[in-house]
């Protein structure tokens, strides 16, 4: 069915591209991996769902499916077939500026969305639209220390190493960890590649070796439940603050619930729309600043009616 | 003169008993390995072998053991399978997702059908088809990952009611204070163990895996052997699913991701040769113990994550090696 | 009196797998309009030379009854060190990436010389360690080259052939050559199709193993760096998966994983299948997920279709 209407929008898109040039924008984008995680699959159909109500957008969507070279394959790709704009979801920071540069040299602008690429590419790009991972990372800092009141000793469960958004989200944390909160004590750091199920090992590990764990901050709150889960199976849930990142549903009605002291929500669908806005109002010529972050405020249970519970 | 005869048996008896012992040693190679590995991760980290720590560690391993079992007949009939990573994940989520539209009952038997389906496919594919087994299920790794994602469009599921479902037994539960895993494990384990020692289908597994010509002329209907180990991979995927879904409440769309080398590490640790015909679930369990202890003892020590890959680089090589060099009597091959 | 199969299977006509890759050029030359277009064309020219390259040293590593599941591993640490290295000037960064193949396939092909140790089995440590080793170089940092020369490189082209085409057209060639017509490679396919034999006739089969890993080891490390020249940049999970898209490959292309039996003009027909798979299906918008079925289900069918094909040649004769 869905491989149908791809066919058929595809053969819609040859056409419309030749037919009303003037008229419509041809927009392609190419994303980190999408599946891997409830989030990335929300933002596409968000995504999708706010270029058919633009009614003159057609969009050329795109998987990277978390390999760098695909994703420059695709930027390639996109270059030869002359979209309008190009929005890019960086699998990795670094890698992808030449990509970009080479986009920017055939006149074809590209808007960054979701997480950063380094500095040396901003000259390139036209605008970065998404949330600031580094800020979330301190936020969540601050959560700690409020609940900690200043001291305790707690672990870290972290994204995927080598990916800028766990990167970021770590650094941000530590930092202002040991800035603001010199007595709390961040004394190991795991990664569980964005995955529960390992988070729950990680964590089980962790409670082995620590007889006194007073806080988990875990990169994601698929990765806080998972931490979560373990604590509850060894009955020490009560003595540990939780604190994540992107708030999932899971982590929504755990905070409900008060097993979870809080996270920062991230809509995905307020990205992929920051990010379809930003490339339309630079193709048509306005002025964008540079850097677009959208809100992701803290969230807990002091102020969690004032949220929609996350689709994903 | 009887006491002296009886004193002269007595030191054969200990004589045959030590020389045992030896051969006992060293056809347990692996085993020897792993003691050594447990004590000397004990001297670094005094929870190392703690009641609790210990019980984790099995408990963690468990998942990747229920389905090193299945894999382990599938490697004696002679055939590899990599698609057991995707299998995990599909089954994975398609329980998790369908206890809440039709209750856990259903949908544990629904997905037991469905992952035995897979497996059906698999068997076909290599057994009547008689296609190389590594491409098909490197095919069907892929190909499977990509249903996963169709069914559920890429989203996580989970399950709403967690703390009233019959389902957490499986993953959570504990029986005489053993965790409900690691019981399936042995379970699995013992069963698939003594089926494969003790009865003709066994043994027409092992012939099949050792030498398929053979077999075929001594009348063993070869297909229907190598289908045959499919079903049993796929239905301890399918178990290992169970207690996935349960312990987390939750699926990923690639929970299963790197499953399928970690199984295959485990069961080459053990011991168990990748050309077929030989192996037993024994020495699975054993590597798979291997794997999951060194893990947990490098995490106890507090090595970051890197140090864990270059450890466990030298640690398979040199397991597999020890055991090669034991039994062949010499260190290193002869030949230029 | 010539009949389609033995048309196809053509004793050195032409392989299957070409078959193949010429019927779907055809297809999606019909479906998009993009395809054909001589800039996509050298695109996915240059998008298979990173598996391209790596699949050469497979396919030789593969015909001598061993594999290699490292590769992506060390593809990702000689891109690492190529872009990394950059201060020390791009000449030393390359030539020690390219240093850290030919060492790590040296490892790797003296342990399975020296211990016996399964191919299998060293390569698969290899695979998890030398990940490890990227990481503590890297300590998880992606690299960026400041000197936009080195990506320069990556993009140049000599009239309309980009560079790095060439490169894996001529080494193709080259690898070909070697295979046909050495004595290592003749001795390569004597190994792997029948050791205790060739140990008979007196060839030093460790050797010429211990040589095949270098071989893909060197080829892991070029494929890397020409990566890097690509994106300008390293990042420490570059290479993830690759191994098995390469096995799948060379496989494709008709090289037995038993040894013994393999050609390099199968392994460029099956580089290019999965190369113009994955570009089309791109060009036709097909949804991710749906892509890996389609590859799963195309693997299996070519499958099938070659071994229709080789039964009818090989009637009685058992491999």
């Amino acid at each position: 069915m869905i491989y149908k209407t791809a066919l058929a929008t595809s053969v819609m898109i040859l056409s419309a591209g030749l037919a009303q040039a003037e008229e419509s924008y041809r927009i392609g984008i190419t994303q980190n991996n999408v599946g891997v995680d409830s989030y990335q699959t929300t933002y596409e159909s968000a995504f999708e769902a706010a270029a058919d109500k633009h009614g003159n957008v057609d969009v050329v969507v795109l998987d990277a499916g978390g390999d760098v070279a695909r994703q420059i394959g695709q930027v390639r790709n996109l270059i030869q077939q002359r979209v309008d704009a190009i929005i890019i979801w960086p699998t990795n920071g670094q890698a992808v500026i030449p990509a970009i540069r080479q986009a920017h040299k055939a006149g074809i602008p590209v808007v960054v969305t979701n997480s950063k690429i380094a500095e040396a590419g901003l000259d390139y790009i036209a605008a970065f639209s998404g949330p600031d991972n580094v800020q979330q990372g301190a936020s969540s800092a601050e959560m700690m220390c409020e609940a900690l009141d200043g001291e305790g000793q707690i672990v870290q469960i972290a994204g995927q190493p080598g990916y800028t958004t766990a990167m970021e989200r770590s650094k941000g944390f530590e930092d202002k960890l040991a800035e603001a909160c010199p007595g709390v004590e961040l004394v190991e750091t795991q990664p569980a590649d964005w995955n529960r199920e390992k988070a729950q090992r990680v964590m089980e590990n962790f409670l082995t070796k620590y007889d006194d764990i007073d806080g988990v901050y875990a990169g994601d709150d698929n990765m806080g439940v998972g931490a979560l889960n373990a604590a509850k199976s060894a009955g020490r849930a009560d003595e540990i603050v939780f604190i994540g990142a992107t708030n999932f549903a899971v982590g929504y009605e755990a905070i409900e619930r008060g097993e979870y002291y809080g996270s920062i929500y991230q809509s995905p669908v307020d990205d992929a729309e920051a990010a379809l806005q930003t490339a339309l109002d630079v193709l048509a010529g306005e002025e964008v600043p540079k850097m677009n972050f959208f809100e992701t405020p803290k969230i807990t249970a002091d102020n969690l009616a004032e949220f929609d519970k996350p689709v994903f | 003169m009887a006491s002296v005869e009886q004193g002269k048996q007595a030191i054969m008896l200990n004589k045959k008993y030590k020389a045992g012992l030896l051969n006992f040693l060293s056809a347990q190679g692996i085993l020897v390995f792993f003691l050594i590995c447990m004590f000397a991760f004990s001297l670094f980290s005094e929870q190392f072998l703690s009641q609790s720590n210990i019980m984790t560690v099995v408990r963690q391993a468990s998942i990747i053991g229920i389905i090193a079992v299945g894999v382990t007949v599938v490697i004696i009939g002679g055939n590899l399978d990599l698609s057991v990573g995707s299998m995990l994940s599909f089954s994975t989520v398609l329980v998790v997702d369908l206890h809440d539209k039709i209750g856990p009952a259903g949908a544990i038997i629904l997905m037991f059908v469905l992952t035995l389906l897979i497996g059906a496919v698999n068997g076909f594919l290599i057994g009547f088809m008689r296609l190389n087994s590594l491409i098909v299920t490197l095919a069907m790794l892929s190909a499977i990952q990509g249903l996963v994602l169709i069914y559920s469009g890429g989203k996580n599921v989970d399950i709403a009611n967690q703390s009233d479902t019959w389902f957490a037994f499986f993953g959570r539960g504990y029986v005489l204070g053993i965790a409900v895993p690691v019981i399936l494990f042995a379970l699995l384990a013992i069963i698939v163990q003594v089926v494969m020692s003790y009865t003709s289908y066994g043994r027409r597994i092992f012939a099949v895996g050792g030498n398929p010509a053979a077999a075929v002329y001594s009348g063993i209907r070869k297909n229907w052997c190598v289908f045959s180990t499919y079903l049993i991979s796929a239905f301890c995927v399918a178990c290992a699913a169970l207690v996935l879904g349960s312990r987390v409440m939750g699926s990923q769309n690639n929970v299963g991701q790197g499953y399928e080398l970690l199984v295959l590490a485990g069961i080459i640790l053990g011991g168990t040769s990748l050309l077929g015909g030989a192996g037993s679930v024994w020495k699975t369990i054993i590597g798979v113990l291997i794997l999951g202890f060194i893990q947990n003892g490098l995490l106890l020590l507090g090595y970051p994550y890197y140090t864990q890959w270059l450890v466990t680089w030298v640690i398979i090589i040199l397991a597999v090696w020890l055991d090669l060099a034991n039994k062949r009597k010499r260190l290193f091959t002869t030949h230029s | 009196m010539i009949n389609m199969k033995d048309f196809l299977k053509g004793s050195g006509f032409i392989q299957p797998i070409w078959v193949f890759v010429i019927a779907i050029t055809v297809f999606f030359s019909f479906m998009s309009e993009y395809f054909l277009s001589v800039g996509n064309l050298s695109n996915i020219l240059v998008q298979t030379s990173t598996i391209g390259l790596i699949a050469l040293g497979m396919t030789y590593v593969m015909i001598n009854g061993n594999i290699d599941l490292s590769v992506g591993a060390v593809l990702g640490l000689a891109a690492s060190l190529s872009v990394g290295l950059q201060d020390y000037g791009i000449t030393i960064a390359v030539i020690a990436a390219l240093a850290s193949g030919l060492v790590l396939g040296a490892i790797n092909g003296l342990i399975v010389w020296k211990t016996g140790v399964n191919a299998f089995i060293v390569t698969l440590g290899a695979m998890i360690g030398v990940r490890g080793l990227i990481f503590v170089y890297t300590e998880e940092q992606s690299f960026y080259a400041t000197n936009f020369a080195f990506s320069d490189f990556g993009a140049a082209s000599i009239g309309p052939f980009p560079v790095l085409a060439i490169i894996f057209l001529v080494c193709t060639l080259v690898m070909h050559l070697v295979l046909k017509k050495t004595g290592h490679g003749r001795n390569t396919f004597a190994v792997g199709g029948n050791p205790e034999a060739a140990l008979d006739a007196g060839i030093r089969i460790g050797r010429h193993m211990m040589i095949n890993f270098i071989i893909v080891g060197f080829f892991a490390a070029l494929a890397g760096v020409l990566l890097a020249t690509q994106m300008g940049a390293a990042t420490p999970n570059l290479g993830r998966d690759y191994e098995l898209w390469t096995i799948t490959a060379v496989v494709l292309g008709g090289t037995k994983l038993t040894g013994g039996y393999g050609s390099i003009t199968g392994t460029l027909g099956g580089v290019l299948a999965i190369g113009i798979l994955r570009n089309g299906m791109n060009l036709m918008q097909v949804p991710a997920f749906y892509v890996l079925v389609i590859l799963g289900a195309i693997l299996i069918s070519v499958l099938i279709i070659d071994q229709r094909l080789n039964v009818h040649a090989s009637k009685g004769v058992s491999i």
